[in-house]
This record gives structure tokens, C-alpha cells and sequence, in this order.
């Protein structure tokens, strides 16, 4: 098996107008890139995290054999055949990561998985599953971020830093773009921060309230209250909230003012139980939606690198559910909470797993888990897998599309041959070896 | 060259003027052909279809399948997906999914097939949203599909409407299509989401201004019918009209109908668009289908779909975000709203028809009323606006009911008391004849959408048919089709699929002058969050893509 000829329009030397960056939830789309024999010299209106990721590095540059078993080289097909092989006889097998995958190839992994019966879940299914959660229970009033660009003159960044993580995100689409009816552009909008801590984002904001972050949950819904008209007492707002009771009436106020909000609700902390992580991502749609009874006003989230909208996207149209799919009994269910990935590893119930991307090498794995990764070249953290695929970069030597977190898709432009197969290649090649009834051919 | 034969089958194709006549059909390469001279002649196949009805495959002129609101409706209920019923169980060679009112891509496409459709109509698609909805149709198997584009409420639109510029906006609307791999116009309450979006008073006649753009509904309305008029585009303007939903709205309905005087225009879901009463009176609502349907029934520009509704759970969505709203405060459930920048946007809403509800009741009466009022079937199709009115499923049901008035009686004897004098639904006796069954769902689907190799089994038409056991039970004729051939390859047997090839993807090619095509793009880059050159769908990007000529 050799690796993929090289495309046409993949050219090693050129200029490429339009290209889209996955470097972090931004996804710019308007990325002007030089390239000589492969390397880029000159990535134009990238930010300094998006140049690093445009570098990166060169697939051909990094040691490494396209495939391996346990760790030692092997021909491509013994690797294919040997993956085909575990999947198949899988009692419990895994499909884990592809958030930062193309849309076509997280549709070839789900036909994959669906073929052999396998637990689907979406780059970090503890921490993508309240925002899904909170959705399911009371929906959300959300918009594309060309709206928050053209309309919202009133932006809260809620527990959301994007000067520090999502560095173009205030110049291209909620500070500082001029829009039809925000023509003044920063000038005719109102920056708001709260936060648990002064961030380089509140540095920028005309209004900061820091947030004591134990009562988050507390605030959100006496400002709810506020905004509904509820006659809450200073002294209740204040034992409740932690907060000066001006203050958080002064910000519901300003919300009720904008004539087009934008709430970007951040994530919040990793460690907080799910069930309160879903209760404060439900109560910031419950205050947005009441905002909707005297104003417009949106939530979104600021989206993460590569692909996670993509992803859980895909997986909705084939299967019914964003993340978090047993497909085990010969359908699709999900049952969010019951068995996540990390609970199914942990309690050693895994067999095998397929791991696409780089998510989920670092998880608690132990023996009782055959291991099938196609990563990037280089990545090599966690023990040696059973079968590794080294697959080339999506966005750089892979095209196809991604789909950004308020679900715009853009389509990809490589920009140089792949030297090794692609991460969709990889997974058609397996499917390819399994038959229809989920066996060896 | 692969040849079939459908044997000695009572033929029902109405385009062909073939009422109902025993004769067979011959299928090569996926294309009818013309019987051959020789009676002896063998096809590769044979099935022997004496005994059994033939008809082309069903076309299904307004529905929702693809997109980023049909995905955010899939991800919004999985409560209706976890039960036995509504799972799609894996089988070799074919998908598992789930079902609920919006069943998952793969599954979509078998349930239209195992109804013996063959061809869909995705009637919303934002252009923003047009890379995802192609993706969506890669992934819907067995029924060629087409979308229509958004544009009524498209900021590009609005201001060259107020420059009043026709022959600039006959190009911008040729550039959405080209850019969305589109097939047709879609209105969904010209500049009332625009209006909604800003947060401005509503508007709610044909002459109400649109805030800072300066331009009416009226005006869009005509700038849109015309521009799809001179174009030549196989399908006229598609129009969701305004003030859907509302107490009264029968009235601004006749008046856009008065406005389309001159014009090819197609009414959707016009159910939702016959209700009597006020804003002030919302009790007094009543069913004005007899004025509408009589202004259909003398005016040859128009054609309409029912969007008849079904009692049972459904889920509402729509690009008319300010509907989305309005549902979601009646009813207080979940509420999913996307606006989407330049046009339109989407909101979604779990809705539950009861029977016991008066106006739920009045409302399948008044679809019902529609069909039996418009005289001339070929201009109007059968339609639920799934998943709205309730699913594609419920077809067979709806045919039972025209094709059978006691049927009609009583389901009726069995609603609210207070519907009698405010529908003449149980005064009205006509019933569906096969034939006219056949136009209804095939043949006036496929007219009044410009597709000339649908919905007829002429000599060159898409060897896409169905053929039916005939049975005393309608319902169970049209759910259980004994085959249905799809380009000619059979892909149900018995109620069994037997192979899912993806379908093709009708688009027009309407021609874009180079020098406008920059200039909108450059406006687009002015106000959009992408790039005009990832605005366009790029090759490769439409599954199986087939274009239509366009031209007067």
C-alpha cells in the first residue's frame, strides 16, 4: 500500500487566499497563506497561535513509520487488518476522540462504529455533555457570529476570556467588527465581563464584576430574576450572590437595554459536578430566553479547536444524539451519565478502542484495553498502542470540511500532499476490511 | 444496459393521460423507455405486476430534511428516540438511526422509500447553511432531493428591493442559487424575521415597513416572484406567507395572492395560513378556507401545498424565528432558536396536536377542506410540511381520508362539538380517485416544481416507481408499496429494502455575471463572518449533483 497520490490542487509551492485555521474555537476563515515546498512561510491575519498551528510540524520531517504494531513497524495492511481484527471481534469497543477530525471522516468513524457496535462519544464527553444537556431540557436562542457582527451592541463574557483564548475573536466578530447596525464598530458596543478574576478580556470590557465563583449558579438565576421583574430584597440578593446588590441590578439593567445582546457563556470549571455544570448552563438559556420577552439577546459559546460542533454534528444526523452513543445493541441510545468513556475504561469494560485524533491518549488506560490510534506524527503520549495509524494533519494535508460552533461549515484547503494517509483513508480502509455482519473479510 | 419490465400492471400516470390501464412499463438504464415492438421481447428482469397498481415515484414538494434545523431538531429531543418504536435497528448493508419526528439522514431516506417516494424537497435552506444541508442530502439515501434557499429576509435582497433595481437583483438571486448548489426561491415571511431580528414593532400586512430597510413585504414578494420569473427558473417563487399561525391571517393570505396576480407563485402550508378570527378574538378563529380556495381555484398562477396536520407529538421548526417564539410562549416548552446572518434563521418547538383541542381540531379540518376545495388537482400537492404538521409517515393516512368521506365523518364525530359551524369540512363530499391521488402526489408535485423526469412514466422520465397491492384499506395500500424501483433498481420488495443508492441532487445553473458576482461577494465579506470564497459550494461538495436548465 503507498500513501495517497498527491492531489492537483495541493500544490507543495503557492498562495492561498481563504484558508480556515483550527487552531481554536475561532475557526478563521480568511487566513492568507505563502507556501514554498510545503512549509509556510506566511500565514497573513493569523494570530500567533494560529501561525504556530499553520507551521506545525512538517509531516515528512517527523520520524515515525505510517503504521506499527505494539510499537514496531509494520506494512500498512498487516496494520489495517490487525485493526479490522480486534474491531471486530470486540465485545466493547470504543470510538473516542475526532473533535479535532473533518466532518467526512467523523462520518466514515460513525459508520465504522455503527458496523461493529461501538460506544461513540465526542473529544471530552464530561465536559461537552452539560452544555448538551441543558440544551435538551430548555433549548437555547442562539445566533451565527456574523449576527453578533452586524447587530449586538451589548456582548457579555461570561466566565469567557477570548484575548487570551480565542485571540481574533473580539477583531473579527464581537468587539470591534462594524456592522450594518453597529457602525461605529467597539465604539457602538458595550463590552461586559464577569469573572471570577480580572482577565485580559476584562481589561477591554466598559463594565467588570468579578464573580464569586462557589455562587456562579446563584447569580445566574437572581439575575434572572431581576430581568423577569421579580422583587428580590438587596439583602437576599447579597446573601445569596455574595454580590453588592447595585451591581448585579445595574447588570440586569444593562442587558434589558441592549437592542441585540451576545452572551458568550464560557465553560466553566472542569471540576464542578455535572449536575451543577448542567444547572448553570440551563439557567444561563432560561436568562436569555427571558431576555427574549423585552429585547433580542443570544447565547453562545466561544467553540473549541478543531472540530467538536463538527463532530457532535455529524454524529446527531446519523445517529439522533450529539455525543455519548451506544451503539451496541444494534442501535443508537444515549443515556448521558450512565457510562462515559472515562467510567467504561475505568471500570475495564473496554476492550478495544479506536482513538482518532489526539483526545483521549491521555486517559487512565490499563492493559485490559487494545489501543487503535490514528494520530498526527509525533504524538506518542500514553503507552503503546495496539495498532498505530499515523494519519496526516486535517486542515493542513487533509481537506473536506469543519463546522464552527455556532454551525457554519467552511470547507478546508490543504496546502501540501500528505505523507501519510488521512485520518478518513485510515477508518475506510478498516471498514473496508470488515464485512457488512461485522466480521473479518 | 440492464433492462426491467413491469409486467400487466394497472398503470395510473396521469401526465401520460393514462387513467388507469393494464400495459407494461419498460425501464432501461434507469430511464423509461418505450414499449418494444416485438411482444416477444425479454428483459433482463421481469416482475410481474398483474394484479397491482403502478405509479410514479412520490414527490414530495415541501418538507424538512436537511440542514442545521433539521440536526439542532435531532439534537434537541432525543426524549422521542429511546423508545422500541422509534429505533432503526442495524441490518448488513444498511444504517441503524433513530426515528421520532425527525428521523436521522439515513433513516429518512429508507422510511420516504419504503412509502414509495422517491423524490424530496428540502424547502429552507439558509445559503450559510447550504455546505451542511449538501452533506445531509450525501447521507439521505433513495430519494433524489433539492433544496430551496432562503431569501426573503436576505440583507443583499432587501437593499437592492429599496435600490428597486430588477435587473441586479434577477443576478443576486442567480448568485445565491449558484452559491447555495440551490434549485429554487424560498420566502418565509418577507422581512417579518428580518423585522423580528431587529427587535422592531411586528409587521404584519403586505405594506408595513421593514426597519431600516425601507422596503415592504409586498415589495420583496414581487421582487422575488419576478426575479424567479424572468430567470426562467423551473419553480416558481416558494412562499411561506405571513402571519403564520395567527388568528385572521386568511386575510393578509388573500392579499398576497391578489399581490402574486401576474406572477407564478407556490403557497406552502396553506393550512396555516386559513384561520378567521383576530388578535383581538383569538377564540373566534374559524377555517376561511371557502374565500381562498375559491381565489386558487380561478387563478391558474398559483398552486399550494396543504401542510395537513396530524394529532399526535411532532416538532415544529421553522425559519420564521419570530414563530419559533411565539410557539415557544404559547406552549412553554423547549425553545431552540438560531438566528443566521443576511436571511432568516431558525426556531424549534415540540408540539403536541390533540384532538380534544378545538383549535388543533379546526386546524386538520381546514387542511383537510383544502384539498377537497381546490378543483383542479394539479395544482395543489399533498404535504404535511413534515415534520410541522406531523411526519412524511402520516401520508397514507391523509390518503385514506380524501379517498373516503365516512372515513372523514367519523374521525370528525369524534372532535370538539364546538367545531361544527366553523368548518364546512362535513358538508363536503367529494372523494380522491386513484387517479387523482396520483396527480396530488405525484405527477402536480413534479409540474409544479419544473422536474420533467418526475412524476410520470413517459418515454425518458426517471425510471423511479411504485407499485401497490391494491387493497379496500387505503392506508395500508400506500403505507406497504408491494416494490418501489428507484432509477430503475429495485430497492423495495415486499416491505423489505433491498439496496440504498444515494439519489441525485437537482440544482439549477442560472448564470451569474463575473463582475456582480465580486461586487455581492464584496458586500458579503462587508457584513458576513466568512469569506465570500467559502460562502460558495465548492465542487465536489454536492453529492451526485444534476442540473436543470433554466430559461423562458
Amino acid at each position: 500500500m503507498s500513501v495517497r497520490p498527491p492531489a492537483a490542487e495541493t500544490p507543495e509551492s503557492a498562495t492561498i487566499e481563504a484558508a480556515t485555521c483550527l487552531a481554536c474555537g475561532c475557526l478563521c476563515d480568511d487566513i492568507g497563506l505563502t507556501v514554498e515546498s510545503g512549509r509556510v512561510l506566511d500565514a497573513r491575519s493569523a494570530c500567533p497561535i494560529g501561525v504556530a498551528w499553520f507551521r506545525g510540524p512538517i509531516a515528512g520531517e517527523v520520524a515515525g513509520p505510517p503504521a506499527a504494531i505494539e510499537g514496531t513497524p509494520v506494512d500498512p495492511r498487516v496494520a489495517v487488518a490487525r485493526a479490522a481484527e480486534l474491531l471486530a471481534n470486540a465485545r466493547s469497543p470504543l470510538v473516542l476522540g475526532l473533535d479535532r477530525s473533518t466532518n467526512q471522516t467523523v462520518a466514515a468513524a460513525i459508520g465504522l462504529a455503527d458496523r461493529v457496535g461501538a460506544y461513540v462519544e465526542i473529544g471530552d464527553g464530561m465536559a461537552s455533555m452539560p452544555r448538551i444537556l441543558a440544551m435538551q431540557r430548555v433549548g437555547r436562542v442562539s445566533a451565527t457570529l456574523g449576527e453578533v457582527k452586524s447587530r449586538a451592541d451589548v456582548v457579555v463574557f461570561w466566565r469567557s476570556d477570548p484575548a487570551t483564548t480565542h485571540p481574533r475573536h473580539l477583531e473579527r466578530y464581537s468587539a470591534e467588527p462594524r456592522g450594518r447596525f453597529i457602525p461605529g464598530g467597539r465604539a457602538d458596543r458595550r463590552l461586559i465581563v464577569v469573572d471570577t478574576h480580572r482577565t485580559a478580556t476584562a481589561a477591554k470590557a466598559d463594565w467588570y464584576l468579578e464573580l464569586d465563583e462557589g455562587r456562579e449558579l446563584e447569580t445566574l438565576w437572581s439575575l434572572r430574576a431581576l430581568v423577569r421583574g421579580v422583587d428580590l430584597r438587596d439583602d437576599r440578593i447579597g446573601s445569596t450572590t455574595g454580590l453588592d446588590p447595585s451591581a448585579l441590578r445595574d447588570l440586569a439593567g444593562q442587558l434589558a437595554a441592549a437592542r441585540y445582546g451576545a452572551f458568550f457563556l464560557g465553560e466553566g470549571e472542569r471540576a464542578s459536578p455535572p449536575a451543577r455544570a448542567t444547572a448553570r448552563s440551563e439557567a444561563a438559556s432560561l436568562l436569555v430566553r427571558d431576555l427574549n420577552s423585552r429585547t433580542r439577546f443570544v447565547l453562545l459559546s466561544l467553540g473549541s479547536p478543531g472540530n467538536v460542533a463538527g463532530a457532535e454534528g455529524v454524529l446527531a444526523r446519523q445517529a439522533g444524539f450529539p455525543s455519548c452513543v451506544d451503539l451496541s445493541a444494534g442501535y443508537p441510545r444515549s443515556l448521558p451519565g450512565v457510562a462515559t468513556a472515562a467510567e467504561r475504561i475505568a471500570a475495564g469494560s473496554v476492550d478495544v478502542a479506536l482513538i482518532v485524533g489526539s483526545q483521549g491518549l491521555g486517559q487512565g488506560w490499563t492493559s485490559k484495553t487494545s489501543r487503535i490510534v490514528i494520530a498526527g506524527p509525533g504524538v506518542t503520549d500514553g503507552p503503546t498502542p495496539a495498532v498505530r495509524l499515523t494519519a496526516s494533519r486535517p486542515g493542513i494535508e487533509e481537506g473536506g470540511s469543519v463546522t464552527r460552533v455556532d454551525g457554519v461549515s467552511l470547507p478546508l484547503r490543504p496546502i501540501r500532499r500528505p505523507a501519510f494517509p488521512t485520518e478518513r483513508d485510515w477508518i475506510e480502509r478498516i471498514l473496508a476490511a470488515i464485512t457488512p455482519s461485522g466480521r473479518t473479510s | 444496459m440492464s433492462t426491467l419490465r413491469i409486467m400487466g400492471g394497472l398503470v395510473v400516470d396521469p401526465a401520460g393521460g393514462i387513467k388507469g390501464e393494464v400495459r407494461d412499463v419498460w425501464i432501461r438504464d434507469g430511464k423509461v423507455v418505450t414499449l418494444p415492438e416485438d411482444p416477444a421481447a425479454r428483459a433482463d428482469r421481469t416482475i410481474d405486476a398483474r394484479g397491482f397498481v403502478v405509479m410514479p415515484g412520490g414527490v414530495d414538494v415541501h418538507s424538512h430534511i436537511a440542514g442545521s434545523k433539521v440536526n439542532a431538531a435531532r439534537m434537541l429531543r432525543p426524549e422521542e428516540r429511546r423508545d422500541p418504536e422509534s429505533v432503526w435497528p442495524r441490518r448488513d448493508g444498511f444504517r441503524s438511526g433513530t426515528v421520532g419526528s425527525v428521523p436521522t439522514s439515513f433513516v429518512t431516506g429508507y422510511q420516504y422509500a419504503g412509502l414509495g417516494y422517491t423524490t424530496a424537497v428540502d424547502a429552507a435552506i439558509p445559503p450559510l447553511s447550504a455546505r451542511q444541508a449538501h452533506a445531509d442530502f450525501a447521507e439521505t439515501p433513495l430519494v433524489d432531493k433539492l433544496m430551496l434557499v432562503l431569501m426573503g429576509n436576505s440583507h443583499a435582497v432587501l437593499d437592492l428591493v429599496r435600490e428597486g433595481d430588477p435587473d441586479r437583483l434577477r443576478q443576486a438571486v442567480a448568485w445565491l442559487l449558484e452559491a447555495s448548489g440551490g434549485y429554487g426561491v424560498k420566502v418565509v415571511n418577507p422581512g417579518g424575521v428580518e423585522q423580528w431580528k431587529q427587535g422592531g414593532m411586528r409587521i404584519a400586512s403586505w405594506d408595513d415597513k421593514v426597519d431600516r430597510f425601507e422596503v415592504t413585504p409586498r415589495q420583496i414578494l414581487l421582487g422575488l416572484a419576478g426575479a424567479a420569473d424572468e430567470l426562467g427558473l423551473p419553480h416558481p417563487v416558494h412562499v411561506h406567507g405571513m402571519n403564520l399561525g395567527l388568528p385572521g391571517n386568511w386575510e393578509t393570505t388573500l392579499d398576497g395572492m391578489k399581490a402574486l396576480e401576474g406572477r407564478r407563485g407556490h403557497l406552502a402550508h396553506i393550512q396555516f395560513h386559513s384561520y378567521g378570527g383576530s388578535a383581538d378574538d383569538p377564540a373566534g378563529i374559524d377555517s376561511r378556507v371557502g374565500p381562498l380556495a375559491d381565489y386558487v381555484n380561478t387563478h391558474s398562477n398559483l398552486s399550494v401545498d396543504v401542510g395537513q396536520v396530524f394529532f399526535g407529538e411532532t416538532t415544529s421548526m421553522t425559519a420564521d424565528g419570530a414563530v419559533g417564539q411565539y410557539l415557544a410562549n404559547l406552549t412553554g416548552r423547549k425553545w431552540l432558536s438560531l438566528d443566521v446572518e443576511q436571511e432568516d434563521g431558525c426556531g424549534i418547538v415540540p408540539i403536541t396536536y390533540d384532538d380534544r383541542n378545538y383549535v388543533h381540531a379546526l386546524q386538520w379540518a381546514i387542511g383537510l377542506e383544502w384539498f377537497l376545495r381546490v378543483e383542479d388537482p394539479w395544482r395543489i400537492a399533498l404535504s404535511t410540511d413534515h415534520p410541522n404538521g406531523g411526519s412524511f409517515l402520516s401520508y397514507p393516512r391523509l390518503i385514506a381520508l380524501l379517498m373516503d368521506k365516512n372515513l372523514r365523518d367519523e374521525t370528525f364525530a369524534t372532535l370538539p362539538e364546538s367545531l361544527k359551524g366553523r368548518t364546512a369540512l362535513s358538508e363536503l363530499s367529494r372523494e380522491y380517485t386513484l387517479e387523482e391521488i396520483a396527480i396530488l402526489t405525484r405527477a402536480a408535485p413534479a409540474r409544479i416544481l419544473g422536474l420533467t423526469s418526475k412524476g410520470h412514466l413517459g418515454p425518458g422520465a426517471d425510471a423511479d416507481v411504485t407499485i401497490y397491492a391494491p387493497d379496500d384499506d387505503r392506508r395500508r395500500m400506500f403505507a406497504m408499496p408491494r416494490y418501489v424501483i428507484k432509477a430503475g433498481v429495485v430497492v423495495v420488495d415486499d416491505g423489505d429494502l433491498t439496496s440504498a443508492p444515494i439519489g441525485e441532487t437537482f440544482l439549477v445553473e442560472a448564470g451569474v455575471d463575473p463582475r456582480i458576482r465580486s461586487e455581492l461577494e464584496a458586500g458579503l465579506a462587508e457584513e458576513s463572518s466568512i469569506h465570500p470564497a467559502n460562502f460558495r459550494i465548492q465542487e465536489g461538495e454536492v453529492s451526485r449533483p444534476r442540473a436543470v436548465a433554466v430559461g423562458r
